[in-house]
């Protein structure tokens, strides 16, 4: 029905779709294309190495099926089928892996303290990226101070939980605050450039008025699209919540590792954190073509693993897409108004990036060095340098944990030809 | 001087790069999808050059809504030879999204062909 589909990148080729204009197989084809490398690169290494699903690998797949199948009855049908694959795969691959005499999913654990630390710190980077060395000097120092504050003070409270939110905070700050005073100096022009008898400002706002109006024409009838299926909108907000509330999965790169360990607390911080990076992404391009995300703006996923039970999470998942789907157009409509808030959401998307690159790189060596110590750095470090350098076949964010499972199962072919002894823990 | 604006996750990189390459005959600027939608459709700027994780949604969501998919190419994350470049612009493709991590190859590749065309 091309309603919603997950992967940010195959959205704006929905619209041709919808109005006819692209055929279903040339659609499908445009959707695998962009996601393949998800699939497989990024979601199936995730969750070998976690035990817990992931997006990439549950709703990428959906995509591509939602969109193959001719009558919408086929849809859930394969839909279901593929969540039962992956569910019993998983299920599988992982007591193989834990009976294992070297025992690669447990090493994988040594994952979350630097996530969890360095991840802190990406408000601080996509400042630094948008206002500047000064601003961003200072957040960092900012953010440090309350880290160590947080850990004298509340030793319960995940050290990170408050200078995260301080730093995202200030970025929106900033950025609202530069947009305000942009328009505040277009205003001022305007009126300067009447007063000395240039053009009337008539004239300035009806040009202005015409260049907004064909995006404000296809974001209206967007918006009133996705509005008349609200109801099945509610029931996939309903079905995502109570996915992530069953904790058996995990929205964003960090939040597996996390689950993985029990952390849901900090799993929703980071989720919640992340989302800001996304829904200005998310509502341009579900305005700009007709098609929503399958989680939304992703606030089901933190909002989940801290659901009591599913009951709950299901009319709270149910809402909040309601709410969402309703407030499309006037977000749509501000976000318009405030680039740099926009630009944020870009920075904040790049920093996640590479805070967490640094972080996974890091906690895939220190898997390696329980699995295998040296032995297993050369392994990990060197399967990610020759990713590298073939020119990552594998998405980068997933090069590294993939190189565990790949080590893992080295060395455990290796104590099995008896040249390696596994490190006891 | 034909006019290239960047957009999506990587569009400092982009400009960046592009700018050190120090060719002729063109500008490069940031900017964002929806102000360079605005300005393609107004002929103020020439082409787009747009990045992200996949290499089509933040980096072209809101053109391809506004232009048209004839207008735009997405390399996704594979990295395309010149001559592919060549004819896409010969082709009349205006706005190109591409990966990331690709972008130390494919921007100067994509540059250097804007400025072949004068």
């Amino acid at each position: 029905m091309a309603l919603a589909v997950f992967n940010d990148g195959v959205r704006p080729f929905m619209l041709d779709f919808i109005q006819g204009r692209s055929t279903r197989s040339a659609t499908t084809a445009v959707s695998f294309g962009l996601s393949a490398g998800f699939i497989f690169g990024l979601g199936a290494p995730m969750a070998l190495s976690t035990g817990v699903l992931n997006p990439w690998l549950v709703f990428l797949p959906t995509d591509i099926l939602g969109i193959l199948s001719p009558k919408k009855w086929i849809a859930p049908l394969l839909g279901g089928a593929w969540g039962a694959v992956v569910v019993f795969g998983l299920n599988g691959a992982n007591s193989i892996a834990h009976d294992l005499p070297v025992d690669f999913l447990t090493a994988l654990q040594q994952m979350s303290t630097p996530i969890l630390f360095l991840f802190t710190l990406f408000p601080v980077l996509a400042i630094t990226k948008q206002f500047g060395r000064l601003r961003g000097g200072i957040a960092a120092v900012v953010e440090l101070a309350l880290v160590v504050m947080t850990m004298k003070v509340w030793p319960d409270i995940f050290p990170g939980s408050i200078a995260m939110a301080v730093g995202v905070l200030t970025l929106i700050g900033f950025a609202v605050n530069k947009d305000l005073a942009q328009r505040k100096a277009d205003r001022a022009e305007a009126a300067k450039s009447a007063a000395a008898g240039g053009l009337p400002p008539e004239v300035k706002n009806g040009a202005g008025d015409d260049a907004e109006d064909p995006m404000a024409s296809l974001f209206g009838a967007s918006a009133l699209r996705l509005r008349r299926h609200l109801p099945l909108f509610m029931l996939l907000g309903a079905g995502v919540c109570v996915l992530a509330q069953s904790h058996v999965f995990g929205g964003g790169e960090a939040t597996s590792f996390l689950i993985a360990k029990g952390d849901y607390a900090e799993a929703a911080q980071v989720d919640f954190y992340r989302a800001f990076g996304f829904v200005p992404l998310i509502a341009t391009t579900a305005l700009a073509s007709g098609a929503y995300g399958i989680a939304g703006f992703t606030f089901v996923y933190p909002i989940g693993y801290l659901m009591p039970n599913p009951f709950i999470a299901a009319v709270v998942g149910a809402t909040v897409f309601a709410l969402e789907v309703l407030a499309l157009s006037s977000i749509g409509k501000v976000l318009g108004k405030l680039p740099s808030v926009r630009d944020s959401s870009e920075h904040l998307r790049s920093a996640i990036g590479d805070a967490l690159g640094l972080a996974i790189l890091f906690g895939s060596l220190m898997a390696a060095n329980v699995m295998g110590g040296g032995l297993g750095i050369l392994i990990v470090g060197g399967l990610y340098l020759l990713n590298e350098s073939m020119g990552r076949p594998v998405v980068r964010m997933a090069a590294a944990p993939a190189a565990v499972i790949v080590g893992g199962v080295l060395l455990n072919i290796l104590y099995w030809l008896d040249l390696f002894t596994p490190i006891k823990g | 001087m034909t006019k290239i604006l960047t957009g999506g996750v990587g569009k400092a990189e982009v400009t960046e790069t592009v700018k050190k390459l120090g060719l002729d005959g063109i500008e490069i600027t940031v900017s964002n999808d929806m102000d360079a939608a605005m300005k393609l459709r107004g002929g103020q700027a020439d082409y787009f050059l747009g990045t992200c994780h996949t290499g089509a949604g933040a980096s072209l969501g809101v053109l391809v809504g506004l232009l048209g998919k004839p207008a735009c190419h997405t390399f996704g994350r594979s990295v395309p030879t010149e001559d592919e470049v060549n004819a896409l612009l010969a082709e009349g493709k205006k706005v190109f999204g591409f990966a990331i991590d690709q972008i130390d190859v494919i921007a100067p590749l994509m540059a250097r062909a804007i400025a072949a065309r004068g």
